[in-house]
């Protein structure tokens, strides 16, 4: 339990209107929200918590936690939408996927904590699991310094990474989303399944486990998707030395703190664990603050 | 502006359940507006000892420690907040998952989840008096004596309007089984009521064969008011892999799937008891759920899960009560309450 809760600068928006909702891989869309004010405040790692019920309709009931995509802007440089980019899973993504251009939904944020600053110069490598790879299209951007987001200025002294790459695992190829949206952004994309019908055949850690086998020293490792692909790349990040940062998907109920869903046990000064709610002070977490033996939901 | 009294009227839409049509239209544009109140209505709602400026509280373990709530709702406006539960010692509370959705509702075994009283009264309280709001404390001890000494050592601190009793925690066996056993229940009243000067509230479960047997135990002992109702024990679980979802197997239903239940309990209850004050809590989520509870007897109502997937619910209904009753020409929310009657009689 956590007595970090600063006063949040999450918005609740009753109806957002849903710019866009189209399917870009097999049973994975990408959600469009027009709503200027949490597009100009979201942060790369930050999430909102989107309702897919119809307006006006109550089921499914709660919203469901989604990662930051991508922000767009009109002419001038003014944030005027933002993205999300869902997989379906159960009873919320599937009705989500059923709103229409037009609709409008409930969504409030920005949530949670975010990635924070470039680790400064050298490479950046996201590790990517599934569906996880929707909050790093932002993040190469940010570090990179090919973009900004958030209403706060990048202080002066950041230094971008000097090269951002994605290492990209799946279990086939249709389910692969975004792939030339990340090229385009400049981020190298490497992808292996694990039928081998793209890229390498077998784990996304087997290709981080090869690129520190040849030598590699990234500035800094970031992971998001499963639990064990999570601790595999905690493991090896460790073992190497480098700074590693996860991304964590915990099962969550309102996504600001209110309903205790979400606790995961983190390791504290002491060396003890403690249970924190990922919504609040995740859901990115330094890979050793977390307790890979006792894996939670 | 026309805000005459004309209950008769109020009594017939209320009995017919027809809704008066909004006068404002309902914000479509997805941006907050400032919702500044037209309506000169009394909202003042008196529950025993506890005078609350209007009758929206929020139910303890959906509205945080009232901090995480700050950015949604303007405390201050509400008649109330009551936070998450506080034990005597710290608790880890239960395993994850500890919630799943249900059809219309949220199963949830949390567990308790707190770091116990010390911790509340250190870091919340201090914040707590800042809100500008009645603060409720809900407690919940493993015994009767934990319950009065914590009661008591609450009744010292300055900022707090009254305590809640939780004896009626689906998720942790100590609770639920005191809150079954009407002499038990009485008996707890009592005792906290001679150990601690602040109004005392009972939060009762539905789980049991006759909640107004125990309502009026409490009622009997000197509370204040009773809420009612807190989570209706069921589960869920996913046939595939054979297993209950929830960590805990079983949990506690709330939403707007439970709120039939809270509305037959706050009715059988306030006809049994009409002095006993009644705190509804169940599945509200808009002032129309809110109204239809205070028809049926409730002084005051709690915003819970609601908060959840709206987490501007509680400001929501307050104003959507304050609108409604103006409508309808209620000049008092105090003269609105109870006033439905059975179509039996
Ligand atoms: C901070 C955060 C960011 C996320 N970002 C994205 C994203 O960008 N794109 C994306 O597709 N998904 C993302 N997720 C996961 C997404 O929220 C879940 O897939 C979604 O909630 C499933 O809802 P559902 O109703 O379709 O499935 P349900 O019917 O609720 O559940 C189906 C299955 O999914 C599991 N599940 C339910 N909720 C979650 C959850 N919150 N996290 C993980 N598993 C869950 C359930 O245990 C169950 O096994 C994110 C989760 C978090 C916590
Ligand atoms: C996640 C969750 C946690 C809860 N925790 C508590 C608690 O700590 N103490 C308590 O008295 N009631 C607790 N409750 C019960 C609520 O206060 C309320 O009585 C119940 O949920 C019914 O109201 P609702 O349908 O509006 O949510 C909890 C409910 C939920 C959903
Ligand atoms: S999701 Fe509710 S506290 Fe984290």
């Amino acid at each position: 339990m956590s007595d970090a809760s600063c006063p949040s600068r999450a918005l609740m928006r009753p109806a957002a209107t849903v710019l866009e909702n189209r399917e870009v891989a097999r049973d994975t869309f990408r959600l469009r929200l027009g709503d200027p004010e949490i597009a100009r405040r979201i942060l790369p790692g930050q999430f909102v918590m989107v309702r897919g019920a119809a307006e006006g309709t109550d089921d499914p009931l709660l919203g469901r936690p989604f990662a930051l995509y991508e922000v767009q802007r009109d002419e001038s440089g003014e944030p005027v939408s933002f993205d999300v980019v869902y997989l379906v899973i159960g009873r919320g993504t599937a009705a989500l996927s059923r709103r229409k251009p037009g609709d409008r939904v409930a969504v409030w944020g920005p949530l949670g904590n975010g990635f924070g600053p470039s680790p400064g110069s050298g490479s950046a490598l996201f590790i990517a699991g599934g569906i996880g790879q929707t909050p790093f299209l932002a993040l190469g951007r940010d570090w990179l310094g090919r973009a900004s987001y958030g209403d706060r200025p990048k202080p002066e002294s950041e230094t971008p990474v000097d090269s951002a790459t994605l290492l990209y695992g799946v279990r086939s190829a249709g389910l692969l989303a975004g792939v030339e949206d990340f090229e385009r952004a400049g981020i190298g994309v490497e992808i292996a399944t694990d039928d081998g019908s793209a890229g390498r055949l077998g784990f996304v850690t087997q290709l981080l486990a090869d690129r520190i086998q040849a030598g590699e020293r990234p500035a800094k490792v970031v992971a998001c998707g499963p639990p064990p692909m999570l601790a595999a790349v905690a493991r090896l990040a460790q073992a190497h030395d480098i700074p590693c940062d996860v991304s964590l998907e915990n099962h969550m109920a309102c996504g600001f703190g209110a309903c205790f869903s979400c606790v995961t046990p983190i390791l504290q000064d002491d060396g003890r664990p403690d249970l924190r709610r990922v919504c609040v002070e995740g859901p990115v977490f330094p890979a050793h603050r977390v307790d890979w033996s006792r894996p939670s939901h | 502006m026309p805000w005459r009294r004309r209950p008769e009227k109020a009594m017939m839409g209320a009995r017919r359940g027809r809704r008066a049509p909004p006068s404002v239209p309902p914000d479509r544009s997805g941006w907050i507006v400032e919702r500044s109140l037209r309506a000169v209505v009394d909202l003042r709602v008196k529950l025993g000892r506890l005078s609350l400026k209007n009758p929206v509280l929020t139910a303890s373990g959906t509205f945080g420690y009232v901090r995480e709530m700050a950015g949604f709702v303007r405390l201050e406006r509400l008649g109330g907040v009551v936070p998450k539960t506080v034990t005597h010692r710290p608790r880890a509370g239960n395993p994850t998952p500890r919630t799943v959705e249900t059809r219309a509702g949220l199963l949830n075994a949390i567990g308790l989840d707190n770091d116990g009283i010390d911790h509340f009264r250190e870091h919340h309280l201090p914040y707590l008096r800042t809100t500008g709001t009645a603060v409720i404390a809900n407690i919940a001890g493993e015994d009767e004596d934990q319950f009065v000494a914590m009661a008591a050592s609450l009744g010292d601190e300055p900022g707090l309007a009254a305590v809640e009793l939780n004896v009626s925690c689906p998720n942790v066996s100590h609770g639920l089984d005191l809150g079954i056993d009407a002499a038990a229940v009485g008996r707890l009243v009592r005792r906290v009521r001679e150990a601690c000067p602040l109004p005392v509230i009972a939060k009762l479960t539905p789980n049991v064969t006759d909640v107004v047997a125990i309502a009026a135990a409490a009622a009997e002992a000197g509370a204040d008011a009773v809420s009612l109702i807190n989570t209706v024990r069921g589960m869920a679980v996913d046939w595939r892999r054979r297993r209950p979802i929830l960590a805990n197997d079983v949990g506690g239903l709330s939403g707007p799937a439970i709120k039939p239940i809270a509305l037959r309990i706050v009715w059988d209850v306030a006809r049994a008891l009409p002095t006993l004050p009644i705190i509804a809590v169940g599945g509200i989520a808009d002032a129309d759920d809110a109204l239809e509870f205070l028809v049926a007897g409730a002084s005051a109502v709690q915003v819970g899960t609601a908060s959840f997937y709206n987490p501007a619910a509680a400001e929501d209904v307050l104003d959507g009560i304050a609108r409604a009753l103006d409508e309808t020409g209620v000049a008092a929310v105090a003269d609105f309450i109870g006033t439905a009657r059975s179509n039996r009689e």
